[in-house]
């Protein structure tokens, strides 16, 4: 990023648009004063936020002044459960204990949260982290919002709630997105774009169109399905059933999930979706094999399968693609699998590791870890796409992905003649990649 | 790294007042280090599994157990080759494998190591994290401290489950076909895979734990209380008795 010049006024509402890998997220990390104290970098030229300097300034002098909402949730966590990471900025503040509990509470109950109240961050959802933080911020209202992908990972319920709140503040707030939503309609007043690491400001209809033409979203168009051939795969669900009970919970809550009927055959492109916390990763964890269901079975084929089965052949894409990627570099992670398999000599590894790094726009010798979450998604679908599975469950893929990326990993995907599961909450991008989906509605899955 | 070890569940560890628990803790950990009789190591460990049965349950009371056996297989395995002198126990052609004395030795090591395990598992999963904090505090520890103290107590349980999801991802990355299984040798790379990602945590929360206030200038205010709880007095000093009695009768 160089000369990046921008001045929001209070009140202001910002829309910045970046596509994939612009440097959206180090430019809020910046802003709130975490970059470079924490990320490697050098920062150089003036930056004020609400009559703070930056540069001289700690980020917990800043609780007031700025609040950041992570793309990735996971990361901001600091507490054990909902109730208490509300509470600890309050705390610093020194915030009376009534005042305390009146405005915790007031958080849980707006961001629907109260039943969430005594759950760890790895009981939650993805969307259902993506609350908590907003609930933070939105309670201790600084004069400078900024929301990192913030639309993301949320169902349309919360999407319009989020709405709502950016709309009813009168303080300054900078969304950064990597593609244009629905929810945006008539809630920002200024608008820009990232281009190159600078800054372009225009009206809506240009920055929408500059957005387009450096994204390729501009040439949306829906995936091209065509009939599998060869060797046809079908992997079926019926009767599944789950009861979970969550560990910390002292009135002993009950998760429960119905899948009466699933079918998933080669070539085809189902989307699954529902609200945040209703199952979706429950279902797909079921799917692959990662979980056992309390009652049902899962057939490949006509044959029942066991978790192992599954874990061979139903390659799962998690949310959080960190939890999937951890070598020192891509070329370790591409080529891992693959001299687990015996089946390849060290040469051929690295001619098929160095077409897939290819094929997904990587650079071999790359740190995972140092890349942009984006980029680190294109890793994880690279991941499977060497490994060949007859089937995919894409978890939120289009998350922080323009569509046009998103859609290109589901096509590579596809390409395999795999049949492929999309969990996603955009209806736009269900619409666009699949014809047929499920939905989850009060904990049982049905077709649409 | 906020993984919460706080299991739901009843009987009077639940109800026992926090800062008496904590003393509880430490005597019950301190104990173990004491110059003690085997039946007495014996009778704690036993008094220890028999309270994590009724308050935490079964599963999770074998789920620790199982997860210190590989140390206990390793103590079995490696403990006898430490003491070679005494009366032999088993021997093969003529040779001594294992004597008395390693025999007791092990048996010893391994009580202290279960009943620690089981007195900091039972502790954490009984006491909710910010009960801990405020035990902590009202015994005048200074508040950063105490939050290195509680951070450390969940940074154990996360990496043992980025372990846990390292290992499930690995799993979906094996082969399509039937291939050998190499645990150890599968093991090693999830194992460091976990260890980075866990020190990688480390930054993140340290810039999280700014970025939500701490290390400003000023009193904090308290969010919680131990309000319900009246008799820390009464109930430490009885923990206090009951320990020093088990000293006494074991020593």
């Amino acid at each position: 990023m160089s000369h990046f010049s921008l001045s929001l006024k209070t009140g202001e509402k910002l829309l910045l648009l970046a596509p994939f890998d612009a440097g959206k997220s180090t430019l809020a990390r910046i802003l709130a004063g975490l970059c470079p104290k924490y990320l490697s970098g050098e920062l150089a030229g003036d930056l004020m936020v609400d009559g703070h300097d930056l540069r001289e300034t700690e980020p917990w002098e800043l609780v007031r002044s700025v609040g950041y909402v992570s793309q990735n949730p996971q990361e901001q966590f600091v507490a054990q459960t909902v109730e208490d990471e509300l509470a600890f900025p309050l705390e610093s503040l020194g915030v009376d204990r009534k005042e305390m509990h009146r405005q915790v509470e007031e958080s849980l109950t707006r961001w629907g949260l109260v039943s969430l109240k005594s759950d760890s961050e790895a009981e939650l959802s993805g969307g259902e982290r993506k609350r908590v933080l907003l609930a933070l911020n939105c309670m201790l209202d600084p004069a400078c919002w900024i929301l990192d992908e913030s639309f993301d990972d949320l169902d349309s319920q919360w999407r319009r709630y989020l709405s709502e709140c950016i709309k009813g503040t009168n303080h300054s707030v900078l969304v950064l997105a990597s593609r244009y939503l629905p929810q945006f309609d008539g809630l920002f007043d200024r608008f820009g774009v990232l281009d190159g690491g600078s800054f372009v400001e225009g009206s809506l209809d240009e920055v929408k169109g500059h957005f387009a033409r450096l994204s390729g979203d501009d040439e949306l168009c829906p995936l091209v399905r065509e009939p599998a051939d060869g060797n046809l795969r079908r992997l079926d669900a019926k009767g599944i059933e789950v009861h979970k009970t969550r560990l910390g919970d002292e009135k002993r809550k009950v998760f429960d999930l119905s899948v009466p009927g699933f079918t998933l055959s080669s070539g085809q492109i189902v989307t699954l979706l529902g609200l945040n916390g209703s199952g979706k990763s429950t279902f797909a964890r079921l799917c692959c094999g990662l979980d056992v269901p309390s009652q049902g079975v899962f057939f490949l084929d006509g044959q029942t399968a066991d978790t192992d089965v599954l874990n061979r052949n139903v390659g799962y894409l998690f949310q959080n693609p960190d939890l999937q990627i951890f070598l020192p570099t891509v070329r370790d992670e591409l080529s891992w699998s693959l001299v687990r398999e015996r089946k390849y000599g060290k040469e051929q590894i690295g001619e098929m590791v160095g077409e897939v790094a290819d094929l997904f726009g990587l650079s071999l010798d790359e740190t995972p870890s140092t890349m942009s979450y984006p980029k680190r998604k294109n890793l994880q679908a690279a991941v499977y796409y060497l490994l060949d599975r007859p089937f995919y469950i894409l978890d939120e893929l289009d998350n922080a992905l323009t569509y046009r990326k998103a859609e290109d990993l589901v096509r590579l995907l596809y390409g395999k003649g795999s049949g492929i599961l999309v969990i996603t909450h955009d209806r736009s991008f269900a619409r666009l990649v699949a014809d047929d989906g499920y939905e989850i509605v009060d904990g049982r899955m049905r077709s649409i | 790294m906020t993984t919460d070890t706080f299991i739901a569940g009843k009987g009077f560890l639940y109800t026992l007042d926090p800062r008496a628990k904590v003393l509880v803790w430490l005597c019950a950990v301190s104990f173990f280090f004491w110059p003690i009789r085997l039946c007495g190591l014996v009778f704690m460990v036993a008094l220890l599994f028999v309270l994590s049965l009724y308050g935490v349950g079964g599963k999770a009371t074998l789920r620790v157990l199982r997860s210190i056996l590989p140390m206990l297989v390793f103590m079995v395995v490696f403990m006898p080759f430490g003491f070679r002198t005494g009366r032999a126990m088993w021997t093969v052609g003529g040779f001594p494998v294992v004597t008395w004395e390693a025999f007791w030795q092990t048996l010893l090591l391994m009580s202290r190591f279960v009943g620690i395990t089981y007195s900091c598992t039972l502790f954490l999963s009984t006491t909710k994290m910010h009960q801990v904090m405020l035990a902590f505090l009202w015994y005048r520890i200074p508040y950063k401290t105490v939050l290195v103290i509680t951070l450390a107590f969940t940074y154990i349980p996360f990496v043992s489950d980025s372990f846990h999801e390292i290992s499930d991802s690995h799993r979906l990355r094996q082969a399509s076909g039937k291939t050998r299984r190499t645990p150890l040798r599968d093991m090693l790379p999830t194992l460091t895979s976990a260890l980075v990602v866990s020190l990688r945590g480390i930054p993140y929360l340290a810039m999280s734990l700014e970025q939500r206030g701490y290390g400003r200038k000023g009193k904090r205010s308290v969010y919680h209380d131990l309000s319900g709880y009246h008799h820390a007095v009464p109930q430490t000093l009885l923990a206090v008795l009951v320990f020093g009695t088990c000293l006494y009768l074991f020593r």
